[in-house]
């Protein structure tokens, strides 16, 4: 049994205050929220990335930080095995000295190095990988080469930070698997920021939602994940869209085109859908009031009635939300084809600050 | 006199190479207070003339000067000698060799280094083995371009240790001379002396130049 502890405000450029305590066999923390939430500065606190946090962090038993005491291990000294969402790989090393990068932590933890390697190559299936440079690998390969990079070091923490995010939904899935079998067999306490509510679910333990650097939520995976619905929560598929006419839109270029209401005359912009806000119908509905009506092919289901859809054309899926009942009455599986029905008036819109400049 | 120019040149490149690594590496990574004034403080050499640093130096280097004899207590013996050149060369060649480290290190995302010590290595150890490692090309070619800076220098030289025949004449001077006492076949085989010398380094520092790499990560503005 191990646990991590923290208690933290941070009052820099990104703020967040933060106070969670888990304990588990290998606890897994779950961190969601959207951008600008403060994720990426409390992964950064807690590498040790970022100094002068006020209060407390322990992991393990070891105080990393604590502020009234003046203690705040310098990042070297922490023991974190930190997964970015671009891997960065050290370019100029293969990728057998990138994973033993952190060797000498390892040797100092008194681990057995050539067997912790062997296990995590293993585990990881990158043998044939061991003597290329990064620069030759794939998304994918570049992913689980920093995983076992980190897995090497002896971390008393995995700090992921989005580690799959750049990825397509297939290796995105392929992975999560190789981190699930990780997580079994290494027992490595996890903080895991997520944009996806899928890996969140099936990842983690306990899930702390934060929005503009406050806690908006804290507990057990499932539980979060239904009261995340109610409002201001909640579980939403983010699209970038076009305005394409006088309130239409369309996800993406080539994608399907939304109807919406008060979209502004041109432009790009952030289409947000709540996933219980997604009907799914197995036929075509008559006399139906809602605008948007669009076929879809169910790319996966989780036990907790999340179903991920791939409207057609669209590029990244969208995730609805029904009850285990609906599931079961509409003979809903992976492959079948549905109809998503989404109110025009519940479709979120935000001008694309991004892409606008 | 062609030894002496590349003994001069070598020990003046030799001696800044460290502290211009050093100090290209802090203007590159940490943002503090004076980073701008120091930047051109350090730039200074590169703007102005080659004599009024010459000037300079000779000024902080005479008996009374902060440097001098009187003040240290010791004759660092570097008026009119081949080490005066050196200190002449090296000062006219430090920032060319701190700018090109400066640009070398910035070329290199800092999140490396960053995940270099969450994975044990203080921060010595997370530049030696990742910046430095990762720059060298870029340090290599400023470190030739210092040198042939070094070994083209005049300016400054001529005014610290003057251009004494064995022993402070270097390969500018002696072209000079060669031109003032009209001794022009000598002149023309010393320049192609300096030809062949600046057409080699030119080749190593564009050969060794940073590129960007292939497949490196995009600016951290892309992370949502």
């Amino acid at each position: 049994m191990s646990r991590f502890e923290i208690d933290l405000v941070w009052r820099g450029g990104d703020e967040f205050a933060l106070r969670v305590e888990i304990a588990a066999d290998g606890p897994t923390l779950g961190v969601v929220g959207p951008s600008g939430a403060g994720k990426t500065s409390l992964l950064e606190v807690v590498a040790g990335l970022r100094r002068g946090a006020s209060g407390t962090l322990r992991v393990d038993g070891e105080t990393w930080i604590d502020a009234a005491r003046r203690i705040e291990l310098p990042a070297e000294a922490r023991g974190v095995g930190w997964v970015p969402q671009e891997g960065l790989l050290f370019p100029h090393w293969s990728v057998r000295r990138n994973l033993l990068a952190g060797a000498r932590r390892a040797r100092r933890a008194g681990r057995d190095l050539p067997g912790d390697l062997a296990q995590v190559v293993e585990l990881l299936e990158i043998g044939h990988l061991l003597r290329r440079s990064p620069r030759s690998l794939s998304g994918g390969e570049r992913q689980r080469v920093a995983l076992g990079r980190a897995l090497c070091s002896a971390p008393r923490l995995l700090v992921l930070d989005e580690p799959f995010a750049a990825l397509d939904l297939a290796r995105r899935r392929r992975l999560l698997s190789f981190l699930l079998r990780a997580r079994r067999r290494l027992k490595v306490p996890m903080l895991f920021v997520s944009h996806d509510p899928v890996e969140i679910e099936t990842a983690c333990d306990e899930i702390v939602v934060l929005d503009g650097g406050q806690v908006r939520a804290l507990g057990p995976a499932r539980q979060i994940l239904r009261t995340l619905q109610r409002p201001g929560g909640g579980v939403e598929t983010v699209f970038d869209a076009r305005v394409v006419a006088r309130d239409l839109v369309q996800l993406e270029p080539g994608g399907p085109e939304l109807h919406v209401v008060g979209a502004p005359a041109a432009g790009a912009v952030v289409v947000g859908i709540r996933a219980d806000d997604v009907l799914l119908a197995t036929e075509r509905p008559i006399g139906l009031s809602a605008r948007n009506v669009h076929s879809a092919r169910i790319e996966s289901i989780s036990p907790h009635g999340m179903v991920e859809l791939r409207l057609e054309g669209a590029a990244s899926p969208l995730v609805a939300e029904v009850t285990s009942r609906a599931v079961a009455e509409l003979g809903l599986e992976v492959g079948s084809e549905v109809l998503a029905i989404v109110k025009a008036s519940a479709l979120r819109l935000e001008p694309d600050v991004e892409a606008s400049g | 006199m062609l030894a002496l120019t590349l003994r001069v040149a070598a020990v003046a490149t030799v001696c800044i190479t460290p502290p211009a690594v050093a100090l290209g590496y802090v203007l590159a990574r940490r943002r503090f207070p004076g980073a701008r004034l120091l930047s051109a403080a350090v730039g200074l050499p590169l703007v102005l003339p080659p004599t009024a640093v010459g000037f300079l130096l000779l000024d902080l280097l005479a008996i009374d000067g902060p440097l001098g004899r009187r003040t240290l207590g010791v004759d660092l013996d570097l008026l009119l000698t081949w080490k005066g050149a050196a200190v002449a060369a090296g000062v006219m060649s430090f920032p060319l060799v701190a700018r090109t480290a400066r640009v070398a290190f910035e070329a290199i995302d800092p999140r490396l280094e960053a995940t270099a010590r969450t994975l044990g290595d203080g921060r010595l150890r997370a530049f030696l083995r990742v910046a430095l490692p990762l720059a060298a090309p870029g340090l290599v070619a400023g470190v030739v371009l210092g040198f042939t800076r070094a070994i083209g220098e005049f300016g400054a030289t001529v005014i610290v240790a003057g251009n004494i025949p064995g022993e402070t004449r270097t390969l500018a001077s002696a072209i000079y001379t060669a031109q003032q006492t009209g001794d022009s076949s000598q002149g023309r085989w010393l320049i192609a002396v300096s030809v062949a010398i600046g057409l080699v380094a030119v080749w190593v520092s564009e050969t060794l130049a940073p590129r960007p790499l292939s497949g490196a990560p995009g600016p951290p503005a892309e992370r949502r």
